[in-house]
């Protein structure tokens, strides 16, 4: 059986075998989503991979305190949460100057940023259409504060359930409903004259 | 009019929004279906909803450079097999377990000794004597502190310092107990190599009850 096929729990027992290469799977399965959430946390590419390194080897390094009876991507997030929010609550003024340019769309953000609608068969007209909306709501996403981002993003990019999203950010599950809704208008807000636009042109 | 015509005309839950706007294997009561479609507001609230899910859904998961898998195995050590980390132990700590194993062979070489002086001894006298040995010793040696502590006259100078206590002085003393406490925790959660962030927030997610 090769390693893809094994769940991420039979990918923890063998890692607690000392087996790297499940180690090696679990990382490969999980680095895009954690550095997806990390990076649109933070909007620094280097940090963020700075913080999603040092995210999988705290998980690693202590797998011996992970309860099995959670899920382990759960457990892996919520490592990175703490880290990235004990990250931004140090760098604060960094954020709200953030906030200072909403409409600058940095080469390097829009390199970091697309929306998979676009592909091979698309004109380019709607290639650059779906780059710039993209931008746009990487942007708006940026805007929200950052447990309202967590919340949002793990919700509606990840597909996680509320629960799962209560135990990864620590709070109860009533916060995280409010932290979702406020997000959603607050996004729906920001994008108010893009939203339409799309189907008008 | 009734009730049932009330219910149908109240506006949808967040929990019944996210149900129409976003496909999955929730449990949807007729009456939401029924409602969004006789409700503008509702319908365009559930349009919304699924215009910035699929906006969400549709960006692209971001990628660490090349190298980054590399670079993280570099730094991950796993956790070893207990047998393992005796054994490290060991070839660490050579002196110290020398020393162990000396006296505990020191121990075993006097109890068989002592045994030997007395060989009408079964099993079972050996043990009812350990035991009885063991206790004695045990009791002698409470007594002795006790002995120890009255003599050296601690008590009469804990009565004494008792009679001048302060507020203070009694936070200072239960401050720096408490100092002393944490330290001693953190040191020790260092020599189990754990991580003390991880600690609590383990401690956290155990807390929450899931299914
Ligand atoms: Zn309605």
């Amino acid at each position: 059986m090769s390693y893809k096929e094994h769940s991420d729990q039979d990918l923890v027992r063998l890692c607690l075998k000392t087996d790297e290469r499940a180690a090696r799977e679990l990382v490969e399965r999980f680095e895009r989503p954690v550095f997806s959430l990390v990076y649109r946390m933070v909007r620094d590419r280097e940090l963020a991979e700075d913080l999603t390194q040092e995210v999988f080897v705290r998980t690693f390094n202590n797998l011996q305190r992970y309860d099995r009876s959670y899920k382990f991507s759960s457990w892996l997030f919520k490592i990175a949460y703490n880290l990235t929010v004990d990250h931004l609550r140090k760098k604060q003024v960094k954020t709200i100057s953030m906030h200072g340019s909403p409409d600058a769309v940095t080469p390097e953000r829009q390199q970091a940023t697309s929306l998979s609608l676009e592909s091979d068969e698309e004109s380019p007209d709607a290639m650059v259409e779906a780059r710039e909306l993209a931008g746009y709501l990487e942007d708006a996403i940026a805007r929200l504060r950052p447990e309202y981002r967590t919340a949002i993003l793990l919700r509606h990019v990840e597909g996680r359930p509320y629960e799962e999203i209560a135990d990864i950010m620590g709070v109860p599950l009533g916060t995280v409903k409010t932290y979702i809704f406020r997000a959603r208008r607050e996004l729906r807000d920001l994008l108010e004259d893009r939203w339409d636009g799309g189907d008008e042109e | 009019m009734n009730t049932n015509h009330q219910e149908r005309a109240r506006h949808l839950q967040a929990e019944e929004l996210e149900a129409l706007a976003i496909p999955g294997d929730h449990r949807l009561p007729a009456r939401s279906s029924a409602h969004a479609a006789e409700c503008d507001r509702c319908r365009r609230d559930v349009e919304e909803l699924q215009t910035l899910h699929v906006l969400l859904q549709a960006l692209t998961p971001l990628q660490p450079v090349v190298g980054f898998t590399d670079r993280v195995m570099q730094r991950v050590r796993l956790p070893l097999p207990w047998r393992v980390r005796v054994l490290q132990a060991v070839r660490k700590h050579q002196v110290a377990t020398a020393a162990a194993f000396a006296g505990a062979a020191a121990a075993v070489g006097v109890g068989l000794v002592w045994i030997a002086r007395y060989p009408e001894l079964t099993p079972m006298t050996i043990a009812a004597l350990l035991v009885q040995r063991s206790t004695t010793l045990m009791w002698s040696g409470v007594m002795e502190v006790g002995r120890f502590v009255y003599g050296s006259g601690i008590v009469e100078t804990a009565q004494g310092v008792a009679g001048q206590l302060t507020l203070v002085t009694a936070f200072v003393a239960v401050a720096t107990v408490t100092l002393i406490g944490l330290a001693s925790l953190r040191i020790m959660l260092s020599l189990m190599d754990v991580d003390p962030a991880l600690v609590t927030s383990h401690w956290q997610l155990r807390r929450r009850v899931r299914g």
